[in-house]
């Protein structure tokens, strides 16, 4: 038994499974005295409710939800608007935080005012106030009877940017794009070597993807039911096209600006810490100034760069919750109403937080991958 | 023969002893609100205008609060007893349940979810919400259906939201629903033009509209879309706290039904006119006893905020800026739909 105990491996094992066991014994405690209580209050748990239907309609969803549709599924809208903004939020960020980052480290003065000036505008103002603006000036353009028209196809009014659309499933939609997808790997194989066969199967599979899109996209449509669809005013809306909402576009603009300017800063950061003497060094070797540019400085500073931008990313989806200030259905305003009209708080705020976690988790996962990659061999990254 | 009687007379007098005590026992809510000496009632998070509002001092007013104020003069005898704890309407019952507040006066609609999912025990009606549409006048709409097609706000997570659903889903009529969580948010986007109409409770949109740039752009339609009857809640299983808020409503309705004010309340008291009145103001006892309160609770509340009739004048009805008429929230003798119970 001395012995055992002796062994500083079996004892580091036995105290961190007592460790474990006392942790989850904890945690067993909370979830059964939650549910004794709630039961014992008369309240109804688990999450039979996600079948049930809502009962109430949202104004903006990726996929078709009414009010007769059960949780499940307006969480699952809410889930993707969030996914929609966010997503598109961190890319224009990021578009953004790069032409302001590279303004600012530029010896024109012009551009570094112009930079410096968004910077220090756009980061000092709370994103919620930013929101705000946005959305007051959005909701105080003309009504739409009295639209803005641009061109006849599109209007300006405070219901937002109306455009035509393709009259197409989103199957079709998704087979397009993976479509295009495997063609363009295709084409980028093309100019590799011994990628022949690769490419070959590439190809065909885009080719396929491309041919069911065109089979999808014509057969099964009325003859008169025209490909692209014009938006018209009738009575108190506009009817056909594609509404961006305002509250959608509101939402987008802030966390666009208010990301842009904090990546801005990362980017410049990421540049000026590129050493002076490898700048110098690779002058030395003849290199042209795009050639420093391209195989030194940018590939160091994307390197400086990463980390705190994957931060800078998980912060910004989590900003998009700010939605539920202007009435953009996403996913944290959907769990609110979700609360306030099942009741099933403890249920709702779980699948919250797994939703965000899970959006995160793969977010970050995604972006330390990314890092691994570029971080230097034989280097701690 | 004699003893026996005097035997039995006594057995009588001690069962009347036991069961005296155990007539007037207050529940388990009453006896924490009287051991607090205060009553945590529901606020607003902000101004829910009419009905919670509060002034730049702290100081709340409004039909709901006014409810409250009834209640801690009933149970406490002083109306300055309370204190209001601002809640949104989402956490109204999260915050019943954990004990943050003793009871929910919040305009608050009696639904069989909150009814028999969420531990909640309501008490009588105290208000009847008619859910009506409020447009813009330009619009030239007389009905529900002449908004075919148009941008209806309305407050996330309320019933309002289903209301409007099977309303406007029942008569095929097409809406887009915003939805929003704050009141005030709500409201601009109305001002502003974003949505057509606004969806929601008749007093409501009675303040909306008050609160206009110009109040004369907007209109309410006449269609009711719904009744909803709106409950003072408890937490599930004390009877007796229950019965207190039924009683307290009925008091408030019974002394607006014999003409009983707030001016002359002491007067009614002295001398009672009949003798329920008698019996409801403390002048012969029993009304206090049965509830565990004292003789005179409903005298003192009526002394402190009036019957039903003044509140609703002073807070939503013609005393206030809201000028909402009385309509179903009148008593039945008026062609309303309030009446009291029978006071024994």
């Amino acid at each position: 038994m001395k012995t055992i105990l002796k062994n500083s491996r079996t004892r580091d094992r036995v105290l961190q499974g007592a460790v474990l066991v006392v942790t989850v014994g904890i945690l067993l405690t909370f979830v059964l005295t939650t549910r004794h209580n709630l039961l014992e209050q008369g309240i109804a748990t688990g999450f039979g409710f996600l079948e049930r239907s809502t009962g109430w309609p949202i104004n903006f969803s990726l996929f078709e939800v009414t009010a007769n549709s059960p949780y499940a599924d307006i969480l699952l809208a809410g889930l993707l608007n969030t996914l929609l903004v966010g997503v598109l939020g961190i890319s224009l960020a990021t578009v953004i935080g790069v032409i302001v980052g590279l303004m600012r480290i530029s010896d024109n003065f012009v551009l570094n005012l112009v930079g410096t000036t968004f910077v220090e505008v756009f980061r000092n103002v709370p994103l919620i106030l930013q929101v705000f603006v946005w959305y007051a000036v959005l909701t105080h353009l003309p009504s739409p009877r009295q639209a803005i028209s641009v061109f006849d196809v599109g209007y300006i009014s405070n219901r937002g940017l109306i455009v035509p659309s393709l009259d197409m499933s989103a199957l079709d939609i998704i087979l397009f794009f993976v479509g295009l997808g495997f063609a363009g790997c295709a084409i980028a194989a093309a100019g590799k070597t011994n990628e022949t066969l690769k490419r070959h199967a590439w190809s065909a599979f885009g080719a396929v993807c491309i041919a069911l899109f065109l089979i999808l996209l014509f057969s099964g449509r009325s003859a008169d039911a025209p490909l692209v669809s014009i938006p018209e005013l009738r009575g108190l809306r506009f009817v056909g096209g594609i509404a961006i909402k305002p509250e959608f576009t509101a939402l987008l603009f802030s966390i666009a600006v208010f990301g842009g300017a904090y990546v801005g800063e990362i980017v410049r950061g990421g540049f000026l810490s590129v050493d002076k003497g490898k700048i110098e060094a690779a002058r030395g070797l003849g290199m042209t100034a795009f050639m420093v540019n391209r195989f030194v400085r940018i590939p160091l500073a994307v390197r400086a760069i990463l980390p705190a931008l994957t931060n800078q990313f998980i912060w910004l989806m989590k900003a998009t919750t700010l939605g539920i200030a202007i009435g953009y259905p996403d996913y944290f305003m959907i769990v609110s109403t979700s609360i306030n009209q099942s009741g099933q708080t403890i249920e709702l705020i779980a699948l919250l937080m797994a939703g965000f976690l899970l959006i995160n988790y793969v977010l970050g996962f995604t972006m330390n991958w990314i890092n691994k990659r570029l971080a230097l061999k034989g280097q701690a990254s | 023969m004699m003893k026996r009687f005097t035997s039995a007379l006594a057995g009588a007098a001690l069962a009347a002893a036991v069961s005296a005590p155990a007539l007037a026992a207050s529940g388990e809510t009453v006896k924490t609100i009287k051991g607090r000496d205060s009553l945590l009632c529901t606020g607003h998070n902000g101004s829910y205008l009419g009905f919670a509002e509060v002034d730049d001092k702290g100081k709340w007013t409004g039909f709901d609060i006014e409810f409250c104020k009834a209640l801690a003069t009933a149970i406490l005898g002083s109306p300055d007893k309370l204190q209001i704890i601002p809640v949104s309407w989402a956490q109204r019952f999260p915050a019943l349940q954990s004990g943050d507040i003793d009871v929910i006066i919040k305009v608050t609609g009696w639904t069989m979810g909150r009814d028999t999912e969420l531990g909640l025990q309501f008490a009588r009606p105290y208000f009847i919400g008619p859910t009506n549409i409020l447009t813009r006048a330009e619009l030239g709409a007389t009905s529900a259906a002449d908004l075919e097609g148009g941008v209806f706000c309305i407050n996330a997570g309320t019933s309002i939201e289903r209301i409007v659903a099977d309303y406007m889903g029942a008569k095929g009529i097409g809406y887009e629903a915003l939805n929003f969580e704050k009141a005030e948010e709500l409201r601009s986007a109305l001002y502003a033009g974003r949505c057509d109409a606004l969806a929601g409770f008749g007093p409501f949109l009675a303040a909306t509209r008050f609160n206009a740039p110009n109040p004369d752009d907007f209109v309410i339609l006449d269609e009711v879309l719904a009744l909803e009857p709106e409950g003072i809640a408890a937490r599930q299983g004390d009877d007796n706290f229950i019965d207190v808020i039924n009683w307290m409503v009925s008091a408030l309705l019974m002394a607006e039904e014999h003409g009983i004010t707030q001016a002359n309340v002491d007067e009614m008291r002295a001398n009672p006119p009949s003798s329920s009145i008698g019996r409801l103001l403390g002048a012969t006892p029993g009304i206090g006893d049965r509830l565990g309160l004292s003789n005179d609770w409903a005298y003192n509340m009526i002394k402190a905020v009036g019957n039903y009739g003044e509140i609703y004048d002073r807070t939503v009805g013609e005393g206030s800026p809201y000028k909402l008429p009385r309509g179903l929230n009148n008593l039945w003798s008026k062609g309303g739909l309030h009446y009291t119970l029978v006071l024994d």
